[in-house]
């Protein structure tokens, strides 16, 4: 991004209505230029927010961490760079680079790098931190020539290495991946000495922005798509599941199809990592059975689910994929070799995205897998994810077995389902946020949050908030609801309620309404409603509990709720009161 | 140099949005309320990405009106091509 370009959407007028978002950017260096292109490229992924970048005290990083609790912020960007562990390694103090002093620099770069961890661990749990390491590259400190590589620069590195090692594991800590910026901003590009000389910034336009940008995405953190429809023939292997059958296809270094093996084991590693697989394929069914079931395959067959091979349109194998999946369109990933079968499912569901896989082309197969990585990537893998296509799998056996029986009353009673609640919220589990952030469908008016803003939300005086856990006879479907709201005399009054569109047809929603008027206890719901254009099953159970057209705020009384609703069979399980 | 004096224009314009293209044309520290230091960066900073040239810093204290760095690029522009 240009300087004028950032310049001009940082000073882009918002609606009033705007809501502020507040971004601390704490650095050693004069961080104007920082400043404007972080201010730019988090209005580009935040457009109906107030992006206000704060700034802190040059050369004084650690102070600026430090103060990073002293005011209201919603996130905070911390920029590293050698001169903030010894200003020795910058250009604008002249302390000597003289052998005998390098024994002191190490010395002084490793306690001020144990007072950085310090303050960035220490800084507001609530906030999210996105912190960059030293990217310049070091100045001519030590004696050894440049191809060489210096003890102390080998000590100095090992020691942005450690403390990026001990910051990983802290939860609201989020570090920039320095291979990304490589990629996108060239290491000798980097530094601009006038700049750094003249007014103390040390970077060049073009990295200030790169940098910026990644921070803006690390801050961000874009929801990570859901699904991907893989195809098989030149897709998940090389070559054509045709007459000669398995004997036609490959994924080996021998057959050069290796780059397909890579593609499988990706898959693999994205479905051990919750992501939805399935496969739609113009094929025999029986062909692509025996094929999966290639014992030297890297994707497990049961990670696949479902399977559409048969000789239909890709994009009815697609619409029944995510129908079974309960997943909309833009939260999928389509991937195959024919342009023609692309624009097919494109033209059904454009707001799919899809990809041509390569092949033949191993880099540019290589390149889409870290396409795909990106995609669908997560800081961490949670019990959720684990569960997810199991759940998907139990949904449908719940669905089968409901299906044959004759009441559903009867197959409900005996399905041995259990609720569990978790009221705990210091700190709250993430995966409450998450639901609430991504659910579309069961959503009472589909407010998102950001962290902050959760903590803030549930923090309130007299609220109450429940994670709601369900699993029956069939298996567990993981944590499935969120409930949260605050208490106004004999009213709730209800400001989030999502529940995963996995759990559906369990009654859950009745018994969530049932266990607020119990439990809280109150005679009068006010449901703050909101149509949303994907909230219809949410506006569909409403309605079914209220003679009158939906409109705003929704109050149910016990009454009212108690003459609607079905008998209940959960058995809640557990009720912690935090 | 017509196109000198619309890129100029443009630059100011991008740092100073609230002007008019009448008060750009007429604007220095004195007639315009947000030409502070910040602003100073800012103008420097855009017209070296658009003019793709590096003021060196003892030229900087002269660059203080839309005239002045108007001449002053029209002459080591000149000069350059």
């Amino acid at each position: 991004m240009k300087y004028a370009e950032a310049l001009k959407i940082s000073q882009s007028r918002l609606a009033a209505a705007a809501q502020p978002f507040t971004v601390a950017l704490a650095c050693g260096c004069a961080d104007h230029h920082l400043a404007v292109f972080l201010n730019a490229h988090l209005r580009a992924r935040f457009p109906q927010r107030d992006v206000r970048v704060s700034s802190g005290l040059y050369g004084d990083v650690v102070g600026n961490i430090q103060r990073l609790g002293q005011t209201k912020i919603d996130a905070a960007a911390v920029v590293l760079e050698w001169a903030d562990l010894d200003p020795r390694l910058g250009l604008r103090q002249v302390g000597g680079w003289s052998p005998s002093a390098l024994p002191d620099i190490l010395a002084n770069a490793e306690s001020q790098a144990a007072r950085l961890v310090a303050a960035i661990v220490q800084s507001p749990r609530r906030v999210p931190v996105a912190v960059s390491f030293p990217s310049l590259p070091l100045p001519p400190v030590a004696y050894t020539p440049g191809w060489r590589m210096s003890e102390l620069e080998v000590r100095l590195h090992s020691l942005s290495a450690g403390m990026a090692a001990q910051l990983i594991t802290t939860a609201h800590v989020r570090l920039l991946n320095p291979q990304r910026l490589d990629a996108v901003s060239p290491p000798a590009d980097r530094r601009d000495v006038k700049s750094e000389l003249l007014s103390g910034s040390p970077y060049r336009l073009a990295h200030a922005s790169a940098l910026m940008e990644q921070l803006a995405t690390l801050l961000q953190s874009p929801t990570p798509k859901k699904g991907l429809i893989t195809d098989l023939d030149n897709t998940l292997w090389r070559g054509l599941l045709g007459e000669e059958d398995i004997e036609g296809v490959s994924w080996d270094l021998d057959r050069r199809s290796h780059a397909h093996a890579l593609y499988q084991q990706l898959l693999q590693s994205l479905a051990d990592a919750g992501v939805l697989v399935a496969v739609a394929s113009k094929n025999d069914a029986a062909r692509v059975e025996k094929a999966l079931r290639q014992d030297d395959l890297h994707v497990r067959p049961e990670s696949l689910f479902p399977i559409e091979a048969h000789w239909e349109p890709k994009s009815l194998s697609v619409g029944r994929i995510l129908r079974a999946w309960n997943v909309a369109a833009d939260s999928v990933v389509f991937v195959d070799d024919s342009r023609m079968e692309i624009e097919e499912v494109k033209a059904a569901f454009p707001t799919m995205e899809t990809f041509l896989f390569p092949t033949g082309q191993d880099q540019e197969i290589y390149d889409l897998l870290i396409r795909l990585r990106d995609l669908f990537g997560k800081p961490s893998v949670g019990a959720e994810d684990r569960l997810r296509l199991q759940s998907l799998r139990v949904a449908g056996a719940f669905g089968e077995a409901a299906g044959q029986r004759a009441s559903s009353d009867d197959f409900l009673r005996g399905a041995e389902a259990e609720i569990a609640l978790d009221v705990d919220r210091e700190p709250p589990d993430p995966r409450a946020l998450e639901l609430v952030n991504k659910t579309n469908q069961f959503n009472l008016n589909g407010r998102r949050f950001t962290e902050l803003e959760w903590a803030e939300h549930l923090s309130r005086p007299d609220s109450f908030y429940w994670l709601i856990s369900y699993r029956d006879k069939f298996g567990p479907l993981g944590k499935i609801a969120v409930l949260a709201g605050r208490r106004q005399g004999s009213r709730a009054i209800v400001d989030t309620w999502v529940l995963s569109c996995r759990a559906f047809s369990r009654r859950i929603e009745h018994q969530c309404l049932e266990m607020l008027f119990r439990e809280i206890p109150v005679d009068e719901l006010v449901l703050e409603f909101t149509a949303t254009p994907r909230n219809g099953p949410l506006q569909e159970f409403l309605a079914s509990l209220l003679d009158k057209p939906l409109a705003g705020p929704v109050r149910l009384t016990r009454q009212q709720f108690a003459a609607k609703c079905p008998p209940l069979y959960h058995r809640v399980k557990e009720l912690i009161h935090g | 140099m017509d196109d000198f004096r619309q890129r100029l224009v443009q630059c100011f314009a991008t740092v100073f949005p609230n002007l008019g293209p009448d008060e750009i044309t007429q604007a220095s520290p004195a007639s315009v309320g947000s030409w502070d230091s910040l602003a100073t960066i800012n103008l420097v900073t855009v017209l070296e990405e658009e003019f793709g040239i590096q003021f060196p810093p003892e030229d900087l204290e002269c660059l203080v009106s839309f005239e002045l760095i108007l001449n002053y690029l029209e002459s080591k522009l000149v000069q350059v091509s």
